[in-house]
């Protein structure tokens, strides 16, 4: 074998629609058995990236692996093993849930009878009912089934609690996990950050069709970046106090807040002659790291 | 030349009751026609209608489909000239509206986003619906000929006729039917996101019977005709030397062959989007 090999591997993928922007040299490394994040805001190019590793769109550049197969020409050896979520359910509407999995079934050389049943009790589906007449949460559901009655090594899920209650959003993760547990890797695409931070260990951020940063929850949110809040005995004036890794400050009468990734000491040479009545520093949560490179990358972009 | 068996057997099933609601229709229209024929003879239609026959647009016209006082004297030479217009026609559309969405919906009803992450390849998709599709314009032609044939004998009276012109005439309509099912097939594959094409379907089948007619009546457009499908059939059943032409049987199968050909390479390299 060469090397290391990835579950999910990609190099430059780029995709254009015309001259519209998908994705932009989307280089990833998924690595066996990890639960990876994949965030972004809407249109920056998640469904794309998933479309194309999936082979429903072919890319304009760069190549894919998933498995150690090439994405484009070994689309079919790959799927066996792949359970795929998508953010909109469409099924065929004349089918019932039975019918719609058993169809999906056939696909896979397994028999999934026992497992169809055991999930469907597990999030309360009656499979009898036509997709017709599903709401959009009970077709979510079947399309969970969907994805995992085959017992795939891979799923490729986005958004997939959209349109889900928080209960079975946590059933949902409590199974998550226990295929994880058994070796199964995952690709959650989602633009709850939330979700995220509480589910993977490492995490894609995308933007504009490319990937901004990949990193484990861990160290981004351990990343010097503080949100810090400090009240003054006078109403904060102008530019109170400068220091470089300022970030978003905001001032609000006494109370000047800010996000800061500078080092604590220019901080607080900076504070030393002023009247300060109460300092807050606190970890940020990952959606402002989020915004945070953002706002970042758009600086960078001025400069430029 | 793998076929899915799953899929070919999900796309006979989703259109099962569209096949039996067209074969029922067809079959019944046909016995229609056939009784009609007694009446035609025992009464005086055929003088009544003798009007248009002495007109030479309307003689020309009629001609150009095998329409004749004589013809229509016969049972089989009326057959064919009545089939023309109405099974014909009708056996047309149930081929290109099928063909046209068979594989078109899974785009346009988004469901292709389901089937094609599945482990199949785009071929074997095609494959097995052109399959289901083939499977039911055969089956189609199968209960024609079956209940042509009924009718031919129940009402035939004392006009005879040879049951081999019958079954070259009616391999001619299948193939017709088949080619104008790829039309649809290859058209539907161009539309985007799997739009319907019923309107063009039938823009296309009256279209091309429309040339085929105005190119009979006057020697200039002749050729002209040769840009339609239907001047490819020879209805002319009750020519002794009446038989299945190569050229003909190959330009349907070519025809055919050829837009099946590109709908492969097409759909092998679209974009599915959603």
């Amino acid at each position: 074998m060469m090397g290391e090999m990835y579950v999910i591997e990609t190099q430059d993928l780029t995709k254009y629609y015309g001259k519209d922007r998908g994705i932009i040299d989307l280089s990833l490394e998924i690595e066996e058995g990890e639960i990876f994040g994949f965030i972004g805001p809407n249109g920056a190019g998640k469904s794309t990236t998933i479309r194309t590793l999936l082979g429903l769109i072919f890319p304009t550049a760069g190549n894919g692996r998933i498995f150690g197969l090439d994405i484009v020409k070994q689309t079919k050896a790959i799927k066996k093993q792949v359970g795929f979520m998508p953010s909109e359910v469409n099924y065929y509407a004349k089918m019932d849930g039975h019918e719609l999995l058993q169809y999906s079934a056939s696909f896979y050389n397994t028999d999934c009878e026992s497992r169809i049943r055991d999930l469907a009790e597990i999030f309360a589906l009656d499979l009898d009912r036509k997709i017709v007449d599903l709401s959009r949460g009970n077709r979510k559901k079947i399309s969970i089934l969907q994805s995992l009655i085959h017992r795939p090594r891979l799923l490729i899920l986005d958004e997939p609690t959209s349109g889900l209650d928080p209960l079975m959003q946590a059933k949902f993760f409590d199974i998550l996990k226990e295929e994880n547990s058994r070796g199964t890797t995952i690709f959650l695409s989602s633009h709850t950050l939330s979700e995220v931070q509480k589910n993977c260990r490492r995490v894609g951020i995308i933007k504009e069709g490319k990937i901004i940063a990949v990193e484990d929850i861990e160290t981004l949110r351990k990343k010097q970046l503080r949100r810090i809040q400090i009240e003054f005995a006078h109403p904060v004036q102008g530019e109170e106090i400068t220091c470089l890794g300022m970030i978003a400050s905001r001032a609000d009468r006494n109370i000047l807040s800010f996000m800061y990734s500078g080092r604590m000491n220019d901080l607080l040479e900076a504070l030393a002659g002023k009247d300060v009545k109460d300092l807050i520093i606190e970890e940020p949560s990952l959606e402002e790291i989020f915004i945070h490179y953002y706002s970042d990358e758009k600086e960078d972009s001025r400069k430029v | 030349m793998k076929v899915n068996t799953n899929i070919y057997s999900k796309e006979l099933k989703r259109y099962r009751n569209s096949f039996i609601a067209w074969s029922v229709s067809i079959s019944v229209l046909i016995l229609m026609e056939m009784a009609f024929f007694r009446f035609l003879i025992k009464g005086d239609m055929l003088n009544l209608m003798k009007i248009f026959f002495e007109n030479p647009f309307w003689k020309k016209a009629l001609a150009a489909f095998g329409w004749s006082a004589d013809g229509l004297t016969n049972i089989l030479g009326y057959y064919g000239a009545r089939n023309a217009i109405y099974i014909l026609l009708l056996g047309i559309f149930f081929s290109i509206l099928l063909a046209g969405k068979i594989l078109a919906l899974e785009e346009n009803e988004k469901t292709a986003e389901f089937l094609l992450t599945k482990p199949v390849t785009r071929l074997e998709v095609v494959r097995s619906k052109l399959a289901a599709f083939i499977t039911y314009l055969l089956l189609l032609n199968i209960i024609i000929l079956a209940i042509g044939f009924t009718g031919l004998e129940i009402f035939k009276g004392d006009s005879d006729y040879r049951p081999v012109a019958f079954l070259i005439y009616s391999s001619y309509s299948f193939l017709l039917m088949l080619a104008f099912g790829t039309i649809g097939l290859f058209i539907s594959l161009l539309m985007k996101r799997g739009r319907p094409i019923t309107n063009i379907s039938i823009g296309i089948v009256f279209g091309g019977y429309l040339i085929d007619i105005l190119s009979r009546v006057t020697a200039s457009t002749e050729k002209f005709g040769y840009l339609s499908p239907f001047k490819f059939i020879d209805t002319g059943v009750l020519r002794p030397d009446y038989g299945l032409e190569w050229w003909r049987v190959l330009y349907f199968l070519g025809l055919s062959f050829l837009l099946i050909t590109l709908t492969f390479i097409i759909y092998k390299k679209k974009d599915i989007l959603i």
